[in-house]
C-alpha cells in the first residue's frame, strides 16, 4: 500500500480509538454502526468486488453469525471467543456452499444466491426449537460485553479486514482474483487455480461477518430472523461497494460511510424511502459510473498526467 | 386420509396443473427478455405486483372484479414496460450480464420500497369468486379455475402472436440474432421496447390473477423472483416454451410437496430444484443458454 494511503489509514483508525473517550453513546453507536457496514461492505467486495461473482445474498452469513454467536454466549462462552467461534461457524458453512455454487459461471452464481438470505430467514424462522422462532431471542443483560468493548471490537473487524483487502490487493492472489474477474477462462488457461481461490475468497468473505454478526447481536442484545437475515443490509452491502468502487480497497469504506450518513437522514422516519434511494444510488451507478465513485478521481489522475505528458512532448 | 388414493393423487395433479399455468404465465415473458436482449431480469416479480396493486385499487375504488380489471391494467402496464424499457433496461443491454443483472436488481429495490411508502408492508387481497366446482370428488376453487383458464387464453395467444405474426417472428429474429435481424431491417430498438412491455404486461396479468388466490405484499415479490428463476433454468434460459414446461412442472411438484411433505417445504421446492438443476445442468433441462 502506498505511503499516503497508510497514513491516512492510521489517521482514520486512531481517530475512531479515541472518539469514544469524549463523544456521547449516541455518536459511539453511529459509529460502531458505521464500521459494521464498514466491514460487511469489505467483506463483499473480497469475492464480489474482486472475482465479479455477485453474491446476492451474504447478509446470510451475517445471520448465520448472529445465530450462533447468541446460543454460543448463552451456553456460557467468553463473549471475546464467541466472536471467534461464530466467524468460525459462518465461514466453516460458506465452504460446501462455495463448493456447491462456484462451480457455477457469474450470472448463475447470482442467480443461486439470490434466495440465500430468505432460505436463512426461513430457517431461523420454522427451526423453533433452536432459534425460538419469530419470537428471537433476548441476551441477558449480565452476560453482555459494554457498548465499548462492543465498538473496539467492531474496529477490529473493520480494520482487519480492510487490511486484509489492502493485502490481499497488492498479492498475486488478488491479481488472480481480478484475472478471474475480467475473463475466467483467460485466467484458468494461464495456469490459475480459479476455484481454489474463489474458494478462499468466497470463505474469508463469510468469515468477517459471521463475526460482525455476533457483536451486532451483542449491541443490540436481541436476535429475530428479520432483523438479521435482513433485506435491508443484504441490499446495502452490496450498494456501498458498488457507490465506493468495487475491486478497490477504499471504495467499500467511501461507499459504507455514504450510505450510513444517507440512512441517518432518512432512516428513523423512512425506512423505505432511504431503501428506495439506496437502490436509485445502485442504478445510477450500474448506468454512469460502474466504476464507482473512486473511479472519477483515478479518471481525473489519469487525464491529468496524459495532459503533462502531452504538455512536455509538444 | 389416505395419501395414495387417487382421486386425492388426481386433486394434487390438477391443482398443480392449475398454479402452474400461472407461473408460466409469469415466467414466459422473463424468458422473452432473456432471449431477445439477454438481459436477466431481476425485477420481473415486481411488474407482477404492480398488475396487483393496479387491480387491488380498481376493486378498492370502483369495485372492478379483477378479471374485468385486466383489460385496464395489461395495458396500462404494457406501456409501463415500453417506458421502462427506453429510459433504463435499453441503456445495459450489450453490457456485462452482471451489469444487467445489478441495474434491474436496483430497479426492483426502488419498486419494492415505492411499494412499501404507498401501501405500507400490509397483505392484501381480493376477496372474489368464493366457492368451488366440484367435478365427482374432485373440487377446484373457482379463482384458481379463472386464474389457469386467464393464463393459458393468453399464454397460448403470445405463442401464436410469436409464431404466426410478422412482428412475432421479427422478435424471434432478434432473438435468435440480432445483429443479422438488425441487417434485414429490423428496427432492434423498437422489437425490445416492445418485447420488455409484453413481459411486463404478461407479468402484470398473472399479477392480477394472483389476487385472487394469494394474499400479497409490496415485499411479496422475492418469492415469485426465486420461482421464476426456478422455472426459467429448468426450462432453460431464453426458450418460451422452456419457461411453460418449466411452470407446469414447478406448479405440480410445488402441489405434491405440499400435500405429503409440508406447506413450508413447498415454498422451499423452487429454490431446492434451482440448486439442483443448476448442478446437474447449468444450461437448463431443455434449452441451450448462453452463458456468458
Amino acid at each position: 500500500m502506498p505511503a499516503r494511503q497508510m497514513l491516512l489509514a492510521a489517521l482514520l483508525v486512531g481517530l475512531a480509538l479515541v472518539i469514544p473517550q469524549f463523544a456521547s453513546d449516541y455518536y459511539v453507536s453511529f459509529l460502531l454502526q458505521l464500521l459494521m457496514m464498514v466491514a460487511l461492505a469489505q467483506s463483499w467486495n473480497l469475492i464480489s468486488g474482486m472475482t465479479g461473482y455477485v453474491s446476492f445474498g451474504h447478509a446470510a452469513f451475517f445471520g448465520i453469525g448472529a445465530y450462533a454467536g447468541t446460543l454460543l454466549l448463552q451456553g456460557g462462552s467468553p463473549w471475546w471467543l464467541t466472536v471467534l467461534e461464530a466467524g468460525a461457524i459462518a465461514g466453516l458453512v460458506s465452504v460446501p456452499l462455495g463448493l456447491l455454487t462456484l462451480r457455477l459461471r457469474g450470472p448463475y452464481f447470482a442467480i443461486a444466491m439470490l434466495g440465500l438470505n430468505e432460505v436463512g430467514r426461513a430457517i431461523a424462522t420454522l427451526w423453533v426449537d433452536v432459534t425460538r422462532g419469530g419470537n428471537g431471542i433476548t441476551i441477558s443483560p449480565a452476560i453482555l460485553p459494554s457498548l465499548s468493548s462492543n465498538y473496539y471490537t467492531m474496529l477490529l473487524l473493520a480494520a482487519a479486514v480492510t487490511a486484509l483487502t489492502a493485502w490481499v490487493y497488492h498479492r498475486r492472489f488478488g491479481l488472480e482474483l481480478r484475472a478471474i474477474r475480467e475473463d475466467e477462462g483467460a485466467a484458468e488457461m494461464v495456469g490459475v487455480n480459479t476455484t481454489r481461490n474463489k474458494l478462499t475468497a468466497f470463505v474469508l468473505s463469510a468469515l468477517v461477518p459471521g463475526a460482525v454478526g455476533t457483536v451486532y447481536a451483542f449491541y443490540t442484545s436481541y436476535v429475530n430472523p428479520s432483523s438479521v437475515f435482513s433485506p435491508a443490509l443484504n441490499i446495502q452491502m452490496i450498494v456501498m461497494v458498488i457507490l465506493g468502487g468495487s475491486g478497490t480497497v477504499w471504495g467499500p469504506v467511501l461507499g459504507a460511510t455514504l450510505v450510513m450518513i444517507l440512512r441517518e437522514l432518512l432512516w428513523a422516519n423512512f425506512p423505505a424511502l432511504h431503501l428506495a434511494a439506496v437502490g436509485g444510488l445502485l442504478l445510477l451507478c450500474m448506468l454512469f459510473l460502474p466504476g464507482g465513485l473512486l473511479s472519477l478521481g483515478q479518471s481525473r489522475r489519469r487525464l491529468r498526467a496524459e495532459l503533462a505528458k502531452g504538455g512536455g512532448s509538444g | 386420509m389416505e395419501l395414495l388414493d387417487p382421486v386425492i393423487l388426481l386433486q394434487f395433479l390438477i391443482g398443480g396443473l392449475l398454479a402452474g399455468a400461472l407461473y408460466a404465465l409469469l415466467a414466459c415473458g422473463l424468458n422473452l427478455v432473456f432471449g431477445v436482449m439477454r438481459v436477466i431480469n431481476v425485477a420481473h416479480a415486481e411488474f407482477m405486483l404492480i398488475g396487483a396493486f393496479i387491480a387491488y385499487v380498481l376493486y378498492k375504488w370502483l369495485g372492478l372484479h379483477p378479471v374485468v380489471a385486466l383489460l385496464v391494467t395489461v395495458p396500462a402496464v404494457f406501456l409501463l414496460g415500453v417506458v421502462v424499457q427506453r429510459l433504463l433496461i435499453e441503456r445495459v443491454v450489450g453490457r456485462p450480464l452482471l451489469t444487467s443483472l445489478l441495474a434491474t436488481y436496483a430497479l426492483s429495490i426502488i419498486l419494492v420500497n415505492l411499494g412499501l411508502l404507498i401501501f405500507a408492508s400490509d397483505y392484501r387481497a381480493v376477496p372474489v369468486m368464493q366457492g368451488s366446482l366440484a367435478f365427482g370428488d374432485i373440487v377446484i376453487p373457482k379463482p384458481r379455475a379463472a386464474a389457469a383458464l386467464v393464463s393459458i387464453v393468453i399464454t397460448v395467444s403470445v405463442y401464436l402472436f410469436l409464431g404466426r405474426t410478422r412482428l412475432g417472428k421479427a422478435i424471434r429474429a432478434v432473438s435468435e440474432h440480432a445483429q443479422v435481424a438488425q441487417i434485414c431491417g429490423i428496427d432492434v430498438v423498437r422489437i425490445r421496447m416492445l418485447t420488455f412491455g409484453l413481459a411486463a404486461a404478461m407479468a402484470a396479468a398473472a399479477g392480477v390473477m394472483l389476487t385472487m388466490i394469494y394474499s400479497f405484499s409490496p415485499e411479496s415479490g422475492a418469492d415469485f423472483t426465486q420461482k421464476c428463476f426456478a422455472i426459467i433454468i429448468i426450462g432453460g434460459m431464453g426458450n418460451f416454451l422452456g419457461a411453460l414446461y418449466g411452470g407446469i412442472l414447478l406448479g405440480v411438484v410445488e402441489s405434491f410437496v405440499g400435500g405429503f411433505v409440508s406447506t413450508q417445504w413447498a415454498e422451499a421446492t423452487a429454490y431446492l430444484l434451482l440448486v439442483l438443476v443448476l448442478l446437474i445442468r447449468p444450461t437448463g433441462l431443455t434449452g441451450i443458454a448462453d452463458a456468458r
